[in-house]
């Protein structure tokens, strides 16, 4: 009877009934807008004010977490924000009937509450998934609970409503799937065809793109625009080039050639040192973790790792330069040249102009031998007719 | 030997062929790729035009070098009717026809061509012109006189391809062509003046390139030669069409109206080359025809294609048909470079810039050859275009009479005056 | 030593009057010379002339600029462009002057790259321009007043005849869409009409080196021979480019780098229309094509009588129509 009452609370209700003051919500609501300023339609052209006046009046999504081969860093990083209190509020804004590490239940219980949790809202609850399902013999490389973990997934999945893969692992197998795989591990969109699916890659990925949507879930019914690798535009839109601290290094190249050299130390572009950033979608240049400025790899030093690229994180070694040019934008030059250049030969076109002079050309030919073999000339008969 | 009297039909051929399917089926590919340029532009996909190459293959080859091609209404017009050469009569609706279909392909052409056509309306109001456009004397002069002379010129063998085929409507077309007779030198006046003036100032649209047109081909003197060698192209074309006549459907040629074709040709030719060559010589740039490399080259091609033809159509050897074809052909080909090389070929329009057409472009530009071709195909069998004998005409009629019961193609006698 | 006034004019009548004749020789001899040298084609004929007190124009002095293009962003804005991000979908790079862009930085490297320079392109607002003659029904006019260059689009068919008589390469066709404009620099007319509190270009309003600025031709023409007298040798030849380049434009260039070098084509002084004055004259009143229809219709004429006698007595003869 309480969890009746407590469901159909709104996420503002719940809030208060925390004691969550509002400023403390409309200060997550301006970090929500600042991370997706563009591409949900819950924060398109709305200020943070607006924003909460409207999640605040949607109920609070109930949200399944499974766990598979993971290292929990997912959760952790969305755990792990620089204040305590910001975490306890994300976690508020969501009902989050089941997620094995952060629950006190366990064995039988947990079971249980995972049965209980499915069919209370079955068709309703957004289930999120943690980790790459191993498929190689029937899945018998994870169990829960007895059962293979692809049966699980399976299983929970038929009842949701729809499904979130959280992390590199989830979206497309990540550090279990690397070669040579041995688990045969994979995502969960290859598994489940018949739900939508949104991956949220990263390793670990930023827990405001999680936020984002599911609140646009929970307050617009909807699941936000996705790119061809069902990742939400709003957050995997651009290279981490586009918008990289950095940038200027690369265009103007200047580059660290090493690890601790002078000009790593002076913040030099890391594109030589192997940084993925060229041909990396994500926002991380712009979105930090943890609310920390500069609390990236690329901002502290690292090169980026490619972990939100579906065959670049854990497929192309760690220090193997991209091919920047093939992939993104550089300028061809910072000013226009005084003549540049206009015109180009299409393979079709040549092609064509070949063919048509050729057919012409085949076609007189033809034609002058055919006359020729009637021997006709205008000679005599005119000369006749000259001298009538 | 054969004497032509009078264009007859070619009759005992069927229309509908399979050459005539397939160039049904290029129009048709080339009128869908039209309807795609007109909805989006002239973009990449479609034309390889770009803004220092302004102009693509649609205006430079379809109008300005086809329609000297098609110049044969005006220059053996000139000859047969002004200059009282008779026996160049026989070909004038071949002449005719040709410039006909050159012109209003043309026209449709420069209509694609265009980015807005729909103020193309100001040409019926002379008080909007500016004079000083060559552009605009080639709109107005080339679409009056592609819708008026040239229009009325061919109307004759439709005239009279009514009064046989359609009995109702004898009386009428009878009326059209008597009227037509009052009126005729007034409208062939017309019909060469306005060729004249246009396909000069088609010359004259490169005076404006300035040093971006190659030394060699730029002069003040442009739309003069430019004329002159439409002139020659529409000779070119006239005996081309003759000869593959008599290869597709075995008419006899008349050899004197050929030696007269030959030796106008040939005198045409010598005349421009002398003409083009004493405009370089005068104006000190001779030496540019040795010194400039690919310009250099592209010079003596088209010297050496034009007057080699003609050359060798003067000489015994170019009395031969087969030879005769390929001079007539060369030359033209030779012709039509020049008429190519101020817009496109000698044309250097910036340092890094060239200009190749796009494949969807290519395509538009056969499609509307392949119009005229198809047009020319209907017309010659459906009407009398292509010279004769009486004695053809007679061939015909008795063939004609045979499978149609009640046409009269013969016994008429001379009204009474 | 006191001097009277007179001794003071007198002093100063010597010392200028030689100074004044030399400088009459200097440029009456040049332009004589000049002048016996041309052919024809390139005399300085014009065609058209301004009001120079009040043509409007812009002088750009290629040694002030520091190519930090603040020009071309005031210009997409004031003229409501779209940037043009074309080369790579994100850089706003265009590569020349198109319809995205009506105002251009160009920088010129020599090939050793030991010599730079930048150059503004835009449109020259030629006093006779080539592209206005070109054009069939007036869809490029040129401002009564202000001798402003600008496209008018109901009398514009799109031939792109202005590209191809503008020695610049200034006016630009929109390639993409069924309805194309042609977009060149109109000495932001449009925006100034609008707000009349905008009172300049947007160019010369954001240079922060005034390396462009704005005025009326001759006080241009009078700032830049100013700078050129100024500093003898500094800019190229000593010259104003734009002065009689073309027949004279509205938008002058001063450049220490040869004006080829950075785009400024040696393009004569004849102004373009006047290239076309032999064929203007074939129709001086339509005297000749007129002469020409009526001998022809008088010879056809007779000829024609002639021919359908013949075609009635071939008539009778044959029994069949005559042909025309």
């Amino acid at each position: 009877m309480a969890k009746d009452a407590f469901e159909k609370e709104t996420i503002a209700q719940s809030l208060k009934n925390a004691g969550y003051s509002r400023r403390d919500f409309i200060q997550l609501c301006t970090t929500l807008v600042a991370t997706a300023p563009m591409g949900l339609a819950l924060t398109e052209n709305a200020t943070p004010a607006e924003v909460a006046k409207n999640v605040g009046k949607a109920k609070k999504p109930s949200v399944v977490w499974l766990h598979f081969q993971d290292c929990t860093g997912c959760s952790e990083s969305l755990l792990r924000t620089s204040k305590p209190d910001v975490a306890d509020l994300i976690i508020n804004l969501i009902s989050l009937d089941y997620h094995e590490t952060l629950m006190v239940a366990c064995g039988d219980q947990a079971e249980a509450a995972l049965k209980s949790a499915v069919e209370e809202n079955a068709g309703k609850f957004v289930l999120v998934v943690e980790g790459s399902i191993p498929r190689k013999d029937k899945g018998v490389y994870m169990m829960l609970g007895g059962k293979p973990a692809i049966d699980v997934l399976k299983e929970t999945a038929s009842k949701a409503a729809a499904i979130i893969a959280m992390g590199s692992c989830a979206s497309w197998g990540g550090v279990p799937s690397a070669d040579p795989n041995p688990t045969d591990a994979t995502g969960v969109d290859q598994i489940i065809t018949d739900k939508p699916i949104v991956n949220i890659p990263g390793c670990p990925p930023n827990p405001y793109t999680l936020l984002g949507v599911v609140l646009e879930y929970a307050v617009m019914g909807k699941l936000p625009a996705c790119d061809s690798l069902k990742r939400p535009k709003f957050s995997f839109d651009r290279v981490i080039h586009d918008h990289c601290p950095r940038r200027a290094h690369f265009d103007a190249g200047r580059f660290a050639d090493g690890y601790g050299t002078p000009s790593h130390r002076q913040g030099y572009c890391l594109f030589k040192l192997g940084c993925k950033g060229p041909v990396t979608h994500a926002g991380c240049s712009t979105r930090h973790f943890n609310e920390i400025p500069d609390c990236w790899p690329i901002g502290l030093g690292a090169p980026c790792f490619g972990c939100t690229e579906k065959g670049v994180g854990f497929t192309i070694p760690l220090f193997d330069r991209v091919d920047a040019h093939g992939f993104t934008a550089t300028p061809p030059d910072t000013y226009a040249p005084i003549s540049s250049t206009f015109g180009k030969v299409g393979a079709g076109a040549a092609l064509l102009v070949g063919l048509a002079s050729g057919a012409l050309a085949g076609a007189s030919w033809a034609a002058s031998q055919k006359l020729a073999s009637s021997e006709e000339t205008i000679a005599d008969e005119a000369k006749t007719s000259g001298g009538k | 030997m054969t004497r032509w009297e009078r264009s007859v039909p070619v009759y005992g051929v069927p229309v509908l062929t399979r050459g005539f399917w397939a160039l049904c089926a290029l129009i048709a590919v080339g009128l869908v790729l039209t309807g795609y340029r007109e909805v989006a532009g002239l973009t990449a996909g479609i034309s390889g035009m770009t803004d220092p190459f302004a102009w693509g293959l649609w205006k430079t080859f379809n109008v300005m070098v086809l329609t000297g091609l098609g110049s044969g209404g005006f220059a053996v017009g000139i000859a047969a009717w002004v200059f009282n050469n008779k026996k160049l009569h026989s070909v004038m609706r071949v002449a005719l026809l040709t410039s006909c279909l050159a012109y209003w392909t043309g026209l449709c052409m420069l209509g694609i061509d265009v980015g807005r056509p729909w103020n193309f309306y100001w040409v019926v109001l002379p008080w909007q012109w500016n004079l000083h456009s060559p552009l605009l004397e080639i709109a107005v002069c080339m679409s009056l006189y592609a819708s008026v002379p040239l229009f009325l010129e061919n109307l004759p063998p439709i005239f009279e391809y009514i009064i046989y085929e359609f009995p109702k409507w004898r009386s009428i077309a009878e009326t059209c062509e008597s009227v037509m007779a009052k009126v005729y030198p007034f409208i062939i006046g017309l019909a060469y003046i306005l060729p004249m003036m246009h396909q000069s100032s088609l010359g004259a649209l490169m005076v404006l390139g300035g040093k971006r047109v190659h030394t060699l081909w730029q002069t003040p003197c442009l739309p003069l030669i430019y004329v002159w060698a439409a002139a020659y192209l529409g000779y070119n074309c006239v005996t081309l069409c003759i000869l593959l006549a008599k290869l597709a459907w075995k008419r006899d040629v008349d050899p004197v109206v050929m030696a007269e074709l030959n030796k106008l040709t040939v005198w045409l030719v010598y005349s421009w080359t002398a003409f083009r060559f004493l405009d370089i010589i005068v104006r000190g740039k001779f030496l540019h025809a040795f010194t400039d490399g690919y310009f250099s080259i592209l010079f003596w091609v088209e010297t050496a294609l034009t007057l080699g033809s003609a050359y060798v159509l003067s000489t015994e050897k170019g009395k031969k048909l087969s030879t005769m074809f390929n001079a007539h052909l060369l030359c033209a080909v030779g012709g039509m470079i020049y008429r190519f090389s101020p817009t496109t070929l000698a044309f250097s329009a910036k340092e890094n810039a060239f200009y190749f057409p796009a494949a969807a472009e290519l395509i538009v530009c056969l499609t509307f050859i392949a119009i005229a071709v198809l047009g020319y195909l209907v017309a010659v069998k459906k009407l009398a275009i292509l010279p004769g004998s009486n004695e053809d005409w007679m061939k015909m009629a008795k063939y004609e009479e045979s499978i149609k019961p009640g046409i009269q193609l013969t016994g008429y006698a001379p009204a009474d005056h | 030593m006191a001097m009277t006034r007179r001794e003071a004019f007198k002093t100063l009548a010597k010392g200028t009057l030689p100074v004044l004749a030399a400088g009459c020789v200097s440029t009456a001899l040049p332009t004589a010379a000049r002048a016996a040298d041309d052919n024809e084609l390139e005399s300085n004929s014009k065609y058209r002339k301004v009001d120079e007190a009040h043509a409007l124009g812009l002088l750009y002095d290629a040694t002030k600029c520091v190519g930090c293009k603040s020009c071309m962003v005031k210009c997409s804005e004031y003229n409501e462009l779209k940037p043009d991000t074309r080369v790579d979908g994100i850089h706003q790079a265009p590569p020349s002057l198109n319809y995205f862009t009506k105002n251009l930085i160009k920088l010129y490297r020599s090939d050793d790259g030991s010599d730079h320079s930048y150059f503004k392109q835009q449109c020259m607002h030629c006093i006779d321009p080539g592209c206005m003659n070109a054009c069939m029904f007036g869809g490029l006019r040129k401002d009564e007043e202000t001798g402003v260059v600008w496209w008018y689009g109901p009398k514009c068919v799109g031939c792109r005849y202005c590209q191809i008589a503008c020695p610049f390469h200034i006016p630009a066709f929109q390639w993409d869409g069924f309805n194309p404009k042609i977009v060149k620099c109109e000495l932001c007319r449009t925006p100034m009409q609008k707000d009349p509190s905008k009172k300049e270009p947007g160019c010369t309003k954001v240079c922060p080196t005034n390396a462009v600025i704005y005025g009326t031709r001759k006080d241009l023409l009078a700032e830049a021979k100013r700078r050129v007298a100024a500093a003898p040798g500094k800019y190229y030849q000593d010259k104003v480019y734009g002065e009689h380049d073309a027949g004279g434009t509205q938008v002058l260039y001063l450049s220490r780098v040869g004006y080829d070098k950075i785009g400024l084509p040696d393009v004569g002084e004849a102004s373009i229309p006047s290239t076309l004055k032999y064929s203007h004259m074939a129709y001086k009143w339509m005297v000749l094509p007129l002469l020409l229809y009526g001998t022809m219709v008088a010879l056809a004429s007779k000829n024609f009588a002639h021919h359908s006698h013949h075609l009635v007595e071939e008539q009778k003869e044959t029994g069949l129509r005559p042909q025309l």
